[in-house]
């Protein structure tokens, strides 16, 4: 059993290292996941005043949403487009364990991303982040959240032009319904309710509680309990159509 | 010898069209079984049946004794895949392309790294082993294909259409490592339209059409199950239009043209020949050759299936995004 689960996290492990050998430095990769998130920010504060402690969870989190679904949103509907899935589908392997594989890959591009990211935006006046160790953990989960999302939303895809727009879509509507921008507090009610249900919402609020050094614990621990919930339900969703389209 | 691949009643259905009806087929270890048939005819959707990259929509299916549904993992492990389309990582090198199947299969470290060495010299390809697979030929991709599928030294081996679309070279190296492979002890399971490729290969032949199989026998047994006709091959100096007059002769059951050639199923080639001289003579055509020939796996094919051997010829639309 546990021979069984050591060598299944392996063949998880070397799915990433293959995916991370050939797509972290693609183009789109580049594009979608280190600049998109860097122009929607700008173009929503050219003229607008912000404090480091709201563009550092913000950027944080918008990029870890793009970067770590950037890949899959590439690698999943490249590889069926050419085949080369097929490897992993005749493999000795588990479709969760393909999952969790093209997952991984993208988480480690998304927490990359997200460092860089933080380092950056670490050099603006007065910024400092008061608890680098939720930030850290907001980081993981995060990173952890949206490739699960990135491999929720590409597997359906057998070509890469039918993946990329509502992918993009579904990342950019969260962006502006999720409080990267505009805390949740200042939205309309129907708004909230709808944010509520949005994974970039709790990964932005546990981001700033670790920036500003205002801990609500039972705040944390919804932000915990939703961004591991959206993980688990996004594996499971991408399994289920991945066993599907075996059908 | 024991069966190695058993099909029970395997049928696909995708939508409105049923790939795969109800088939019936058993392997036997050590054997090398090819799955004859033209394109469209269901052979790749049962190879992807038997490797558990498509699920049958009813009956069952084992390989090694391993239940291809609810036991996939180990029933794969005992098997290498060989897709029609080459389908190695080209942004990789060959070398990267090996070790990663190598660790897909769980071969462990110190064994992978000399396996690779030892199929990438086998192949040809060692001097090239660092390169990016994208600047390979089509013929030293399809090479790296088979060695990724031998990477884990597999007792069962699957190829569909093998040797589709490679050059002459290739193809008789590809030929001769399927013998090879065979003699080593390793099963082979193959899908061809090509109907030499299949009398050359393989010790016995499932012929596919439309979904089902139609027979399954030696290539040899095939051939004799229609030996009661005989054929004989003709070629008149004025060698055409020719086909209606010579289905007219009471002797020809079924004439094919091949080449300047014609070829006749007769129920009796003594009495078939004198009646062609005589029609010869009669539309002032002279004989340049005549000669009597056993029945061919295309004759069997012919007869079972009522396919056009050129049919058989035509090839798969080309995918260019897999291809590239």
């Amino acid at each position: 059993m546990i021979e069984t689960l050591k060598g299944n996290v392996l063949k998880a492990v070397h799915i990433a290292e293959k995916d991370a050998k050939i797509y972290f430095f693609k183009g789109p990769n580049i594009s979608f996941g280190l600049l998109f998130p860097a122009i929607i920010y700008l173009a929503f504060s050219v003229g607008r005043t912000a404090e480091a402690s709201v563009i550092i969870p913000g950027l944080v989190a918008m990029s870890s949403l793009f970067g770590a679904g950037a890949i899959e949103s590439i690698a999943l509907p490249l590889e069926r487009a050419k085949g080369t899935f097929d490897r992993l589908l005749a493999a000795p392997i588990s479709l969760t364990t393909i999952i969790v594989g093209k997952a991984l890959g993208g988480f480690f591009f998304g927490i990359f991303l997200s460092i860089g990211y933080m380092l950056i935006t670490l050099l603006l006046p007065g910024a400092v982040i008061a608890n680098p160790f939720l930030f850290a953990s907001g980081i993981v989960l995060s990173a952890l959240t949206f490739s699960a999302l990135g491999v929720c939303i590409s597997t359906p895809f057998r070509d890469v032009p039918q993946a990329m727009p509502p992918a993009t879509l579904i990342r950019v509507a969260m962006v502006f319904l999720g409080g990267v921008f505009i805390p949740i507090s200042a939205m309309p009610s129907i708004i909230q309710f709808i944010a509520s249900l949005l994974p970039v919402t709790y990964a932005v609020d546990m981001l700033r509680q670790a920036t500003t050094g205002n801990i609500i614990l039972q705040s944390i621990v919804i932000d915990v309990a939703a961004l591991t919930l959206f993980s688990l339900i996004f594996f499971a969703v991408a399994v289920r159509i991945l066993k599907r389209t075996l059908h | 010898m024991g069966v190695i691949v058993k099909a029970q009643s395997l049928t696909k259905q995708y939508a409105n069209v049923l790939a795969v009806d109800h088939i019936d087929l058993e392997v036997f270890e050590g054997e090398i079984f090819g799955l004859l048939g033209p394109n469209g005819a269901g052979k790749t959707t049962t190879i992807r049946m038997l490797t558990g990259q498509t699920k049958p929509t009813s009956g069952t299916a084992t390989v090694a004794n391993y239940d291809i549904i609810h036991e996939a993992t180990k029933a794969k492990q005992q098997m290498g895949v060989i897709p029609d389309i080459s389908n190695v990582y080209e942004e990789m090198s060959a070398w990267d392309n090996l070790i990663f199947a190598a660790q897909l299969y769980g071969v462990p470290k110190m064994a992978r790294e000399k396996r690779a060495k030892d199929l990438l010299e086998l192949f040809g390809l060692y001097e090239r082993c660092k390169d990016r697979v994208v600047d390979f030929s089509r013929g030293m991709k399809r090479r790296l294909t088979i060695a990724a599928a031998l990477i884990h030294k597999p007792k069962l081996l699957f190829l569909d259409e093998p040797t589709t679309g490679l050059d002459v070279q290739s193809l008789r190296m590809i030929r001769s490592l399927i013998k090879e492979l065979n003699e080593d002890g390793v099963t082979v399971f193959l899908t061809t339209h090509y109907i030499e490729e299949a009398d050359q290969l393989c010790q016995r032949i499932a012929i596919i059409n439309k979904g089902k199989i139609v027979t399954v026998d030696s290539p040899e047994k095939l051939k004799a199950s229609i030996e009661k006709r005989q054929v004989i091959e003709v070629s008149f100096t004025m060698s055409h239009d020719l086909e209606d007059k010579l289905k007219g002769l009471s002797c020809v059951k079924d004439v094919a043209i091949l080449g300047d050639k014609y070829r006749l199923h007769v129920e009796e080639a003594s009495e078939a020949v004198p009646s062609l001289v005589d029609f010869a003579r009669k539309n002032s055509l002279k004989i340049i050759s005549i000669n009597t020939l056993k029945p061919s796996l295309e004759d069997a094919f012919v007869k079972l299936t009522g396919l056009s051997p050129e049919f058989m010829k035509t090839e798969k639309e080309p995918v260019k995004k897999k291809e590239e």
